[in-house]
């Protein structure tokens, strides 16, 4: 059991400025992308322009004569091998590695457009013997590769500056022989034996699971509802494209300034590939311009830029353009659900059947979170059917995307519940309580089992008041009407997890003879807050001002961390940094007790001065560390899940939270325009660390779910199977002046420890402000983004919902 | 082309840089001269081109003056970026559609990404690196921090430059003019609630 959050807090929970908020809002904080390195060249990607295609040719010759070209790699046309024997510019060999095929032989004439690395350095002929390890990299290895999306990588160019380098790209002569494509589901739908992408067809048939009797629910309800939802394939559409700059350095090692969510995980991708020892790359991520679930290793364009690092003998930066950015970067995947929902008068789910589909792009798994469907209520529903088909297409894969798979089953469940408890003629909220997931007495008392029902209601409580639900709730349609203007409220709640991660996450903290105080980790942070709240935590124990704490964060060589996806940065990185500052303070006092005659045990840290608590005496923080004379103190500290759950850590950090969201709206029944007025997000948040960046994180995504319910949808065209709107200005994100008031309501339980709240906020919004504008017009709208169009349409149709 | 006549450091003179402006968009690359395009500055008869070979250009950056040798396709953004390693203004769309790479040129808020450098010739351009010095932050980003109106802040630079720029025009501007000033500005973190609070207390202090 460790030591845990101190009882006395001065600045844990506190409001504290970023405190890289000064360098970032005057533009001094350097990204990836502002990376400018002596001699650094530039690269560009190329990418097929066909949805589905084969490589027939390439010609490479123009490319390599426009000025300033520096370098060239071809994607998918190296091959790591052991060379057998050299005759004349023959080389045969063995293909090297894990993968080894022993009898597979590779024959290859060393002339044009074949490269040789051998020891990460570009070779000729004369330099190699048989049994050398190669990697050869060659022009007509390309020749039939296919290609399953518009914006499929197919080569990465360096010249000495941009514009060289997207002339040097426009010279590359492709040819292509042109396949069938698809990519929209519908069309999937309609011949589910269609193959048009790497698996073995484009529809693979349902997974599912069913529990107690679906049928017999239907039957005992007095109301039975059915219809069918969906959302959209959408983009991360992060500021900063995906890139990284690469650098090979004298000794052989790389170092990469990369956008993006796993430091560590990047330099070992790297280092991997490269055959390089792990700790002779390092990953610089000081600041980062989101991710969101995009951004864990060195991708496509990565790998390239230390390739063409490599050969051109410079370092080279690669970062996307917007449109590379949104098809090739991955999305969010869509999902489309035919839901049916049944209940009695007093607010029972009797049952509870989905089937839906989604498109993961070209490849990929599930596009919702099938085993939480039903949404938040599952474990109150008696009875439940789900099941999940993937629809493949020709777009580019998608990757996770803040709480993936859960706006999804938000949706899924929560439109059903508002037009259930419309059928039901009551309100919806009734229906939400009924139906809340139980607590369970025999978890742990502080758990989430144990108190889940408990924290749903007192959300839905304060929900209620700050909306003013009950003033403002009418039944839907029934609103009082302005001109064309309608009313209406809506809810949603959602659930999340926000554990520490399974693997290793450490921080280490370092106190100077003159009193300064360096907190060192790997970690990165995606303007979540982290490096501030890194810096709370140890000021905390040390008894200082956040202000004055060196951060050192953001580079692989820093120790060990897990990548920033699932929430789970804060919840690891904080008890680290707790345990650090701890275990530093102690060597501190180990260190300096004999120099002032006190015992270790009797030192402690009051309001910025060491005391010991025995003799009375005290001494400054500077008086005290100055002490240490030659020496430093110094802390180490880990956490991660594995450590978290031991007993009695559960009140440093833990996970799974609820939150409850509710929306008010105006719709325009003539234009169709949705406005939406208000918006409250309760959130439980366990221990909060710091309530500034905190709040920020939780009105942050609700703004990302706002753009999710009113603007944000990938769309591509079915004749030539590009996407329409890889860009800004058609793919719609709101501005300040689209964003309604925002009412963030942190529900504290420091007796939870700390759990990570990046994710939830984001899940209910959409699924809230569609109910909303159920409410107002008493017609679903059932496809988010709520657009004009969608909204006249759902009017015209009379919202046909069975 | 004439010979250029020798004038100024750059052998450019200001009423040059002045004279050639208006036609620049009009003429990028209709040139093929292959060394750095010579001007002549002398008469405003002669139609002036550039291209495609680099330009040699001076403008101020944030107070500072300073020249740059690009091609005369080469936006101010990418200049400042890429030649100049000036970064505070980002790339985000390179479209104006966006609003991350809002600098001040000649005190307006322009974006960077929608004007060709040879434009800026001789302007005076301020991006968000100058809204410090040394400690001393500008109210513009000074109110971003205490308000926390920013989380990734890659777009944050491009919304203080346009505040900034609203309030030199008006330092008495309302919250209304303010909001109206970033509307062409995208925040993907969902910085906005705080914004708010940021523009608000902006107008109470009149910038
Ligand atoms: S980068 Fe200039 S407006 Fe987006
Ligand atoms: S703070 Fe990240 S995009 Fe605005």
């Amino acid at each position: 059991m460790a030591e845990g959050w101190p009882k006395q807090r001065q600045v844990l929970g506190s409001k504290v400025p970023r405190l890289d908020g000064a360098a970032k809002a005057t533009g001094r904080a350097r990204y990836t992308y502002d990376i400018n390195r002596p001699g650094m060249l530039h690269g560009v990607m190329v990418r097929c322009p066909h949805a589905h295609a084969r490589i027939k040719a390439i010609d490479t010759t123009a490319t390599r004569k426009t000025p300033g070209f520096r370098a060239l790699t071809l994607i998918g046309a190296s091959r790591d091998v052991v060379i057998t024997a050299i005759d004349g510019n023959k080389l045969t060999c063995t293909p090297a590695g894990k993968k080894k095929a022993p009898d597979e032989r590779i024959s290859i004439e060393v002339g044009e457009g074949v490269t040789l690395i051998k020891n990460l350095k570009v070779v000729t002929l004369r330099d190699i013997q048989p049994g050398d390890r190669v990697t050869i990299e060659a022009e007509q290895w390309v020749i039939g590769r296919e290609l399953f999306y518009a914006g499929d990588e197919v080569a990465a160019i360096a010249a000495d500056t941009e514009e060289h380098a997207r002339d040097a790209a426009r010279a590359l002569r492709i040819d292509y022989e042109v396949l069938e494509h698809v990519v929209s589901e519908d069309e999937v739908l309609k011949d589910r034996k269609k193959r048009t992408v790497p698996a073995p067809s484009n529809f693979t048939e349902a997974k599912g699971a069913t529990q107690g009797d679906v049928e017999a629910g239907f039957r005992e309800a007095d109301a039975v509802v059915e219809a069918t939802y969906g959302v959209p394939v959408i983009s991360h559409q992060c500021l900063e494209a995906h890139g990284l700059v690469a650098e090979w350095t004298a000794e052989g090692g790389l170092t990469v300034w990369a956008s993006t969510q796993a430091t560590v995980s990047t330099a070992q991708q790297l280092a991997a590939r490269f055959g390089l020892p792990a700790a002779k790359v390092n990953c610089i991520t000081h600041y980062m311009g989101g991710g969101f679930g995009s951004k864990f290793g060195p991708d496509v364009q990565g790998f390239a830029a230390a390739e063409l690092a490599l050969r051109a003998g410079a370092p080279v930066k690669i970062m996307l353009d917007r449109e590379g950015e949104i098809v090739a970067a991955g999305n969010r995947p869509s999902a489309i659900g035919t839901v049916k929902i049944a209940g009695k008068k007093d607010g029972t789910i009797t049952a509870y059947a989905v089937d839906c589909y989604g498109t993961p792009g070209y490849t990929g798994g599930a596009t919702v979170n099938l085993n939480l469907l039903p949404y938040v209520y599952s474990d109150a529903i008696a009875n439940w059917k789900r099941s999940h088909a993937v629809v493949y297409v020709n777009a580019g894969a998608a990757r996770a995307m803040r709480a993936p798979g859960h706006p999804q089953n938000c949706v899924l469940t929560e439109f059903a519940i508002d037009d259930l408890a419309a059928r039901l003629n009551i309100d919806p909220v009734i229906i939400r309580r009924k139906n809340l997931p139980p607590n369970n007495p025999k978890a742990p008392p502080n758990s989430w089992a144990a108190r889940r029902n408990t924290i749903y209601n007192e959300q839905i409580d304060i929900a209620l008041q700050l909306s003013r639900w009950k003033e403002k709730w009418h039944p839907p349609g029934k609103g009082n009407a302005q001109g064309p203007l309608r009313h209406g409220i809506g809810m949603a709640l959602h659930t999340w997890g926000g554990f520490a991660a399974a693997q290793p996450n450490e921080c280490y903290v370092i106190i100077g003879r003159d009193g300064s105080i360096i907190a060192r980790t790997s970690t990165q942070d995606l303007g979540t807050g982290q490096r501030t709240v890194t810096a709370v935590v140890v000021a905390e124990v040390l008894g200082q001002n956040p202000a004055s704490i060196i951060t050192e964060i953001g580079e692989s060589r820093f120790g060990l961390s897990s990548g920033s996806g699932g929430s789970t940065t804060c919840p690891s990185q904080a008890p680290a940094a707790l345990r650090a500052a701890q275990a530093a303070r102690d060597d501190l006092f180990k260190k300096v007790a004999p120099k002032v005659q006190a015992d270790p045990k009797d030192l402690a840290i009051e309001a910025g001065k060491v005391v010991d608590r025995k003799s009375g005496r005290s001494w400054t923080w500077k008086e005290f560390c100055a002490r240490l004379g030659m020496e430093e103190a110094r802390g180490r500290g880990e956490w991660s899940l594995g450590i978290a759950n031991e007993p009695g850590n559960e009140n440093i950090s833990s996970g799974q939270v609820g939150g409850v969201q509710v929306a008010e709206v105006t719709v325009d029944v003539e234009t169709g325009l949705v406005r939406v007025q208000h918006l409250v997000a309760v959130q439980d948040c366990g221990l909060v660390v710091n309530r500034l960046t905190c709040e920020s994180q939780v009105a942050g995504g609700v703004i990302m779910g706002l753009n999710y319910a009113l603007f944000e949808e990938c769309i591509r065209d079915r004749a030539t199977g590009r996407q329409l709107n890889a860009d800004m200005e058609f793919y719609k994100l709101g501005g300040l002046g689209d964003m309604p008031k925002i009412t963030v309501h942190l529900q504290d339980m420091p007796e939870r420890g700390v759990i990570g709240v990046g994710e939830p906020p984001v899940i209910s919004t959409a699924a809230a402000v569609g109910n909303a504008v159920f409410n107002a017009l008493g017609v679903r709208v059932p496809f988010l983004p709520l657009t004009p169009w969608r909204v006249l349409q759902a009017l015209a149709q009379g919202g046909k919902v069975s | 082309m004439s010979q250029p006549k020798q004038t100024g450091r750059d052998g450019i003179t200001r009423r040059g840089f002045l004279t050639g402006s208006g036609l620049a968009a009009a003429t990028v690359g209709t040139l093929s001269s292959t060394a750095p395009a010579a001007l002549d500055p002398s008469s405003a008869a002669t139609p002036i081109a550039f291209g495609p070979a680099p330009v040699r250009l001076a403008f101020t950056v944030n107070g500072r003056p300073v020249q740059v040798q690009v091609e005369p396709r080469v936006t101010l953004l990418d200049a400042l970026r890429n030649y100049l390693d000036v970064t505070g203004c980002k790339r985000v769309c390179d479209r104006g559609t966006c609003g991350a790479c809002t600098v001040q040129v000649d005190g307006r808020a322009v974006y960077a990404c929608t004007l060709l450098a040879i434009e800026a010739r001789g302007k005076d351009i301020r991006t968000a690196e100058n809204l410090a010095q040394g400690d001393t932050l500008d109210a513009v980003p000074a109110a971003f921090v205490r308000c926390d109106a920013q989380q990734c802040g890659f777009c944050t630079p491009g919304f203080v430059m346009a505040l900034r720029a609203a309030l030199d025009k008006n330092p008495r501007a309302t919250v209304a003019e303010l909001e109206q000033a970033v509307a062409g500005n995208i925040c993907r973190c969902g910085t906005y609630e705080q914004m708010r609070q940021a523009i608000a207390q902006l107008v109470r202090k009149e910038g």
